[in-house]
């Protein structure tokens, strides 16, 4: 059989999975919500997504492509999500999510989410529930919504904390879920912890984490990830707290000089919002410890921490126009911020050791389901750059400028 | 030659804010009085403000007897929506609308559902069981029921 005809075998039959996955999630609710639904209105399925086509221009170095010189139309976001409420108790929800981010992401459809969530006490004070399945990883204030652009205050996310090119650790994670919700007069609490497996099983996380693209691959392991939040009963203020103890392995693979290592990755997150009706201010702080062991090489040897925080305004002239702006900051290792001690060990350019982004947005909800947003970034440093999109690090400038357009529907 | 792109690109964005600057519509709006009603079947007369806006905030999802609580909302820029958000709920209507996304695009809940016009909300709050919408009181009669906030 020749290779171009294993290709073709090969492709119909992902064809085929990813149209049986569909299936799994829209033929079985659809009939079911058919049967129970004499009025639409009391249809318990409900049917949502987005999809938005973005350009990225940058003088130098890349981000989401080659988007240096004429600019990148290579960010593209899909997603199509379906709930199902057959009882007040009950939920099955699942979102497939189609993206198109640089070289970092091209994985064709996968599945973003989909579990089932049970609500095992239902009480006006509060309520406390389980989901099992994969369940978005509650970290920050907008990790569990992060592909969806309607929810983001821009249309780059705060590079510090939410990476892109290690998306898919921090995206979501399969397993059990508890979460707890308590409502008083001074306030709502809500709280989620999950024993999951994360994904770690694309290339960009494995070059991100490993330097380069290894002969084995990274294996998930048991890992822990929670949320606490608390907010005022209208939501002025919000505050949260949320960290995770991520765990993968190494698989070294054939003539590797890795042996089977391990990561432990512990983020701690802190998140404070305030609203009021014009303007909101957010701030969240990171930090990240990142430890490498037994990997047998002594350059794989490592522990250190890195340090994160952004400070964000929005400011909302009319519910149709806002405007954006935050400074964000990236320190790869909190004990050489300025990155001169990993330069002096001759092991990178010190300006991939921070990174300082300031942004200015603007943003237009035309119509409830249409948004146009644009934005200008700043950086000096590298430190967030996918090194698939910047093969060489070393060749990366430190001092570059992002422009940034995005148009986005939902329904 | 790409630095002034992005220059001009920046030129582009101030220019965009200026122009739109000027064109802020100071859009009054008639008070009025918006009631948060129901279904006349729910057997409900009073509701606090918190568990009013638990309700609309769609975390709170069934009624004391366990039947499902259906929410009825106007579209987010429609003035009567803005009223009854700020004046029932003491909330803003961008809040409501980040709250109901994060519930729908992660799975962990639902939207409410939007109806185009007050007729369209009087029609279904009145014919869905377990329905909760609101109306500006002069439309307000007997076929739905008038919850009070207390």
């Amino acid at each position: 059989m020749s290779i171009s005809r294993i290709c073709q075998v090969v492709r119909r039959h992902l064809f085929q999975y990813s149209m049986i996955l569909t299936g799994i999630w829209f033929l079985p609710a659809s009939s079911l919500a058919d049967q129970l639904a004499q009025n639409e209105n009391l249809n318990p399925l409900r049917i949502n997504g987005f999809l938005s086509q973005g350009y990225v221009k940058t003088d130098k170095n890349n981000f989401f492509g080659k988007s240096d010189g004429k600019g990148s139309l290579d960010f593209r976001e899909l997603g199509l999500t379906a709930s199902l409420r057959p009882i007040g108790k009950l939920q099955l929800s699942g979102q497939l999510l189609w993206r198109r981010a640089g070289k970092g992401s091209r994985h064709g459809i996968s599945i973003d989410f989909g579990f089932l969530d049970y609500s095992i006490i239902t009480k006006p004070a509060g309520e406390f529930g389980i989901r099992l399945g994969r369940t978005k990883n509650p970290l920050g204030f907008y990790n569990d919504t992060r592909d969806v652009p309607f929810t983001r205050p821009s249309i780059i996310l705060p590079q510090s904390i939410y990476f892109d090119r290690t998306r898919n650790l921090a995206l979501a994670s399969d397993g059990a879920q508890l979460y707890g919700e308590s409502r008083t007069d001074w306030g709502n609490l809500t709280a989620q912890f999950g024993t999951v497996f994360p994904q770690v099983h694309d290339r960009d996380t494995e070059v991100s984490i490993l330097g380069a693209n290894r002969p084995g691959d990274l294996k998930t392991r048991l890992s822990y990830i929670g949320r606490v939040a608390y907010e005022l009963p209208n939501g002025r203020f919000r505050f949260a707290v949320s960290g995770a103890r991520v765990n993968a392995g190494y698989d070294p693979g054939i003539n590797d000089r890795l042996d089977s290592g391990l990561l432990k990755f512990t983020p701690l997150i802190l998140s404070a919002q305030y609203n009021a009706e014009r303007w909101s201010i957010t701030s969240e702080y990171a930090l990240r410890i990142f430890q490498l062991q037994d990997f047998g090489v002594p350059a794989f040897e490592k522990k250190f921490t890195g340090e994160s925080i952004y400070l964000q305004g929005t400011y909302r002239f009319t519910p149709k126009w806002e405007a954006m702006l935050r400074y964000d900051l990236l320190f790869t290792d909190r004990t050489d911020r300025s990155g001169k001690k990993y330069a002096a060990d001759a092991k990178g350019p010190a300006h991939s050791r921070f990174a300082k982004d300031l942004t200015i947005g603007l943003r237009w909800n035309v119509t409830p389901s249409i948004m146009l947003a644009t934005e200008y970034h700043r950086v000096n440093g590298t430190a967030w750059l996918s090194s698939l999109d910047n093969p060489d690090i070393t060749h990366a400038k430190q001092h570059w400028n992002l422009f940034s357009f995005q148009a986005s529907y939902r329904f | 030659m790409t630095g002034n792109h992005l220059s001009s690109s920046l030129k582009c964005i101030l220019l965009a804010s200026l122009i739109f600057f000027c064109n802020v519509a100071v859009a009054g709006e008639a008070v009025k009085t918006v009631r948060p009603i129901t279904h006349p079947g729910v057997g409900v007369d009073h509701l606090s403000c918190n568990l009013l806006r638990s309700i609309f905030g769609m975390r709170l999802r069934i009624w004391q007897d366990g039947s499902p609580i259906r929410v009825f909302v106007l579209p987010d820029n429609a003035p009567i929506h803005n009223v009854f958000s700020k004046q029932q709920l003491n909330i803003f209507p961008y809040q409501l609308r980040a709250t109901w996304d994060r519930l729908t695009f992660t799975g962990t809940g639902q939207a409410p559902i939007t109806v185009q016009s007050e007729d369209e909300m009087y029609a279904l709050v009145a014919s869905t069981p377990g329905a909760i919408g609101y109306l500006s009181e002069a439309r307000i009669d007997e076929h739905v029921k008038v919850i009070h906030v207390d």
